[in-house]
């Protein structure tokens, strides 16, 4: 078979309900081996192109459809969607969201069950696909219980063990931590090397770097901005949308005036009292379960602008939700203001604590954006005139004031993120906790509303958990490092982040923007975005 | 992403059945039970089904959440429905009867006129249903926490239902555990938002609005579950070609064993009925004694 995996000829695609084309014009080839980076800011048109690849387009989706794909030559019009499943095998962006299986053999089984292929197959088949992906120890776990890293894995042992010759992944270091996501990206080159083509949809790009891509794709509203090699990308992409590595930013930031930005936390650090306080906090999730958190002690001061880092399952999202009492220690206490959290509701809590949950979905419920604004600050007794002034303010810093009278679970995923983060902005809570804000955000827009929220005074502290070790470097006053439920570390960024062994062990990799970092703050002091080092002098 | 329940291997006496013998046996046991209202008959059945109940060595702790739900529907059918209002009974519990207390009482204004009566038969017949319910409860209620969800849609299939179908009732089997998940994550978001649904209160309407903060997410979150399914089995060829079932399930002695005794529990109960026409409602002599019937 000499024809080449995959060729796109001049490909469009309109939703049926949507006045606009989703991609338009779209043209490319891989060939077998290669690995091709596809990216492009939310609503880019990069998960539409990949539902045409793999036939979720026209078969799931519908819609106008005008151009062609061939696979291996053959032009996947007319195919089923099981036979172009057999060539096209799809990682998602969630694994959570791909997982069928109850326990790991079940589920990297599936696909060859529904194919019918004999039992005593499917056996060495399963396990040589874990083997590849060395989760051959997982054969037997549930599925549930294992971390975010390791359900990407096992998802993707599912699709490989269909034996595709087209490899789709989308977004696939979206929930991984730091050394996940680069154990996953050399995966995915190992399995390029074995002559599968691989497409990437991410915009993680300086993370992608690592495996050397052979082919960049750059989607902007829907149309090619860019198709060729990593250098011509860094030229064309703008730096503002797409991440590209600290030192091609601040080459070209030179060019552009310096960013203003002024925490507003930050102004209030003289004032030291503890609003929340860990002491000994033992936490585990059932009687006879493992322990999730092991003698946390710290304290939450009034300025605190401060990231939580640590590997998928260290125990980050557990530890925070004690700060509102949505958990309580099984050993030690948590002092919100004083107060024990157990002698108080959560409602109660949340005059002082504002949680913004990971996903969007889970709380999203009123039939306009500004119902859904109103509903926290009128469960705390607000006066009406207060709660109109709080929901206007919370809707303009996430930039949606446009969206005011839409049905929020009409948005899109990333819209419906800043929604439930205005939600709790609304309610003017003294502390602010937010869990993987930029999760489904777009680099631009993660940004802005990281900008707009650290910058309007207000919050007394901040609270954030991320992967994103940038987004710790540009906005944290302070990092907390976690690792197995114990905080390894507590300090300000610069004390905290230069060890970079410390940071290995943690399974958070040092990215480009902490290096560049690093070489200037005996100059600078402190960590600043690319974009303010490009207009210090080195 | 869809969870199951919380199994797990205790090498009882119940991990011994192949599970399509077990499904046999619960479904048998519950069109049996379902034929009398006869307190000896119902006796014997609610004695089957605890000694099969045991068998599953379920630690207390486990099961305590699905039997609280149990209690409640049994309070709700047993209390409310028959000793209080006595729809229960109706079409069962023949009219009249031994009063153990009666009253009547008239609401001023509106001259609406309720009138209260126990009897010592409806008394009998919240026992009988207690034996009934409670029985059928303990024989379904341990299911999820004694079989392997490995083999849920593989033991559908063995039972006689095709690929499709049988993958399907494996999903509605696991929806159950999900949904209670999804419903405790948007409980926390909601509470983090000051809501309170010890505050809820008014008039049917207004309730039901002032829920809407929990259900609309659960159900929307419900429909987008689906549709990730629907797209995940659709990338992996499902419902493509005759399925294969990684899991191979064969029968022993133990479960032609348990299969006869019920299909004789079955059988026997059309008999006793139908043929013999015993088994319906019965009560003793010693309980309308105590009335001094």
């Amino acid at each position: 078979m000499n024809e080449l995996p995959l060729i796109v000829e001049n490909l469009t695609f309109q939703y049926r309900r949507r006045s606009e084309p989703a991609i338009e014009k779209i043209y490319f080839s891989v060939q077998p081996g290669q690995v091709m980076l596809i990216a492009g800011s939310s609503g880019c048109g990069k998960t539409t192109l990949m539902r045409c690849i793999n036939g979720l387009i026209p078969h799931t989706y519908s819609g106008e459809m005008s151009g062609d794909i061939h696979l291996f030559g053959m032009s996947v019009t007319g195919m089923r969607l099981a036979d172009i499943s057999q060539t096209v095998g799809t990682l998602l962006q969630d694994p959570e969201r791909q997982i069928l299986g109850s326990y790991v053999m079940n589920e990297v089984a599936f696909g060859l069950e529904s194919l019918g292929i004999p039992r005593e197959e499917i056996t060495p088949r399963v396990e040589k696909a874990l083997d590849r992906l060395g989760i051959l120890h997982l054969r037997d776990r549930e599925t549930f219980g294992t971390s975010g890293g390791e359900k990407q894995k096992i998802a993707l042992a599912g699709v490989l063990a269909m034996e595709p010759k087209i490899l789709l992944l989308d977004e696939p270091l979206s929930s991984l931590d730091p050394a996940s996501a680069q154990k996953a990206l050399q995966a995915f080159r190992q399995l390029a090397n074995e002559g599968i083509a691989v497409m990437i949809v991410e915009h993680r790009v300086e993370d992608m770097l690592s495996i050397h891509p052979d082919v960049f794709m750059y989607l902007d509203e829907g149309k090619m901005a860019y198709l060729g090699d990593t250098d011509g990308l860094m030229d064309v992409v703008d730096y503002r949308r797409i991440k590209l590595p600290a030192q091609v930013v601040l080459e070209r930031a030179r060019r552009d005036p310096a960013p203003v930005f002024v925490p507003a936390a930050n102004s209030r650090s003289e004032v030291k009292t503890a609003l929340v306080r860990f002491e000994g906090v033992h936490f585990r999730y059932s009687g006879d379960g493992p322990e999730v958190l092991k003698g946390l002690n710290f304290s939450v001061n009034a300025g605190d602008v401060i990231a939580v880092l640590g590997h998928n399952g260290s125990g980050k999202t557990t530890m925070v939700k004690h700060a509102l009492g949505l958990l309580k220690p099984t050993e030690g206490r948590v002092l919100l203001e004083g107060q024990d959290t157990r002698k108080m509701t959560v409602a109660q809590a949340a005059h002082t604590v504002g949680y913004v949950f990971q996903s969007p979905s889970q709380m999203l419920f009123a039939p306009t954006v500004r119902e859904e604004l109103s509903f926290g600050p009128k469960n705390l007794g607000f006066p009406a005139d207060a709660i109109v002034q709080n929901v206007d303010w919370a809707i303009e810093t996430v930039n949606l004031k446009s969206e005011m009278d839409m049905p929020p679970l009409a948005l899109s995923f990333g819209q419906q993120k800043r929604i439930s983060i205005a939600a709790i902005l609304a309610m003017r809570s003294r502390i602010l906790m937010m869990d993987e804000p930029t999760a489904g955000q777009d680099y631009w827009n993660y940004q802005a509303f990281m900008d707009a929220i650290l910058q309007m005074p207000g919050f007394d502290a901040v609270i954030f958990i991320t992967h994103d070790v940038d987004l710790a470097v540009i906005y944290a006053n302070r990092i907390l490092l976690i690792y197995s439920g114990e905080i390894v570390a507590d300090g300000k960024p610069q004390e905290v982040l230069k060890d970079e062994k410390l940071l290995r062990s943690c399974r958070v990799l040092p990215t480009s923007l902490l290096k560049l970092n690093m070489e200037y703050l005996p100059k600078t002091g402190r960590f600043y975005r690319a974009e303010t080092l490009a207009h210090i002098q080195s | 992403m869809l969870v199951t329940w919380r199994y797990r291997f205790r090498n009882s006496l119940m991990d011994r059945f192949d599970p399509r013998a077990r499904w046999i046996f619960s479904l048998a046991f519950l069109f049996a039970a379902t034929m009398f209202w006869d307190a000896r008959f119902l006796l014997f059945f609610f004695l089957i089904s605890f000694a099969w109940y045991f068998s599953g060595r379920t630690a207390w702790r486990e099961t305590k959440r699905g039997w609280k739900l149990v209690g409640f529907l049994l309070f709700v059918m047993i209390v409310v429905n028959t000793i209080i209002t006595g729809g229960g009974a109706g079409g069962v519990v023949p009219p009249g009867g031994h009063q153990v207390w009666s009253q009547g009482t008239t609401i001023p204004l509106i001259n609406w006129h309720f009138h209260f009566g126990l009897t010592y038969e409806r008394l009998w017949f919240a026992i009988c249903q207690f034996l009934r319910i409670g029985g059928i409860s303990a024989i379904f209620l341990i299911i999820p926490y004694t079989m392997d969800p490995r083999v849920y849609g593989v033991t559908f299939r063995g039972l006689g239902l095709p690929d499709n179908f049988a993958y399907s009732m494996e999903l509605a089997f696991r929806y159950v555990p999900t949904l209670a998940r999804d419903f405790g994550t948007t409980f926390d978001a909601q509470r983090a938002r000051g809501y309170e649904i010890e505050r809820v209160k008014g008039g049917i309407v207004k309730q039901i609005i002032r829920i809407a903060p929990l259900i609309v997410p659960v159900t929307m979150n419900s429909i987008l579950t689906g549709e990730d399914v629907t797209n995940a089995m659709d990338l992996r060829c499902f419902g493509t070609r005759p399925r294969t079932w990684l899991s191979k399930l064969t029968f022993h002695w133990q479960d032609y064993a348990l299969i006869a005794f019920s299909i004789f529990l079955l059988v026997g109960g059309i008999v006793t009925q139908y043929a013999f026409h015993t088994g319906n409602f019965w009560v003793p002599d010693f309980w309308l004694r105590l009335a001094g019937g």
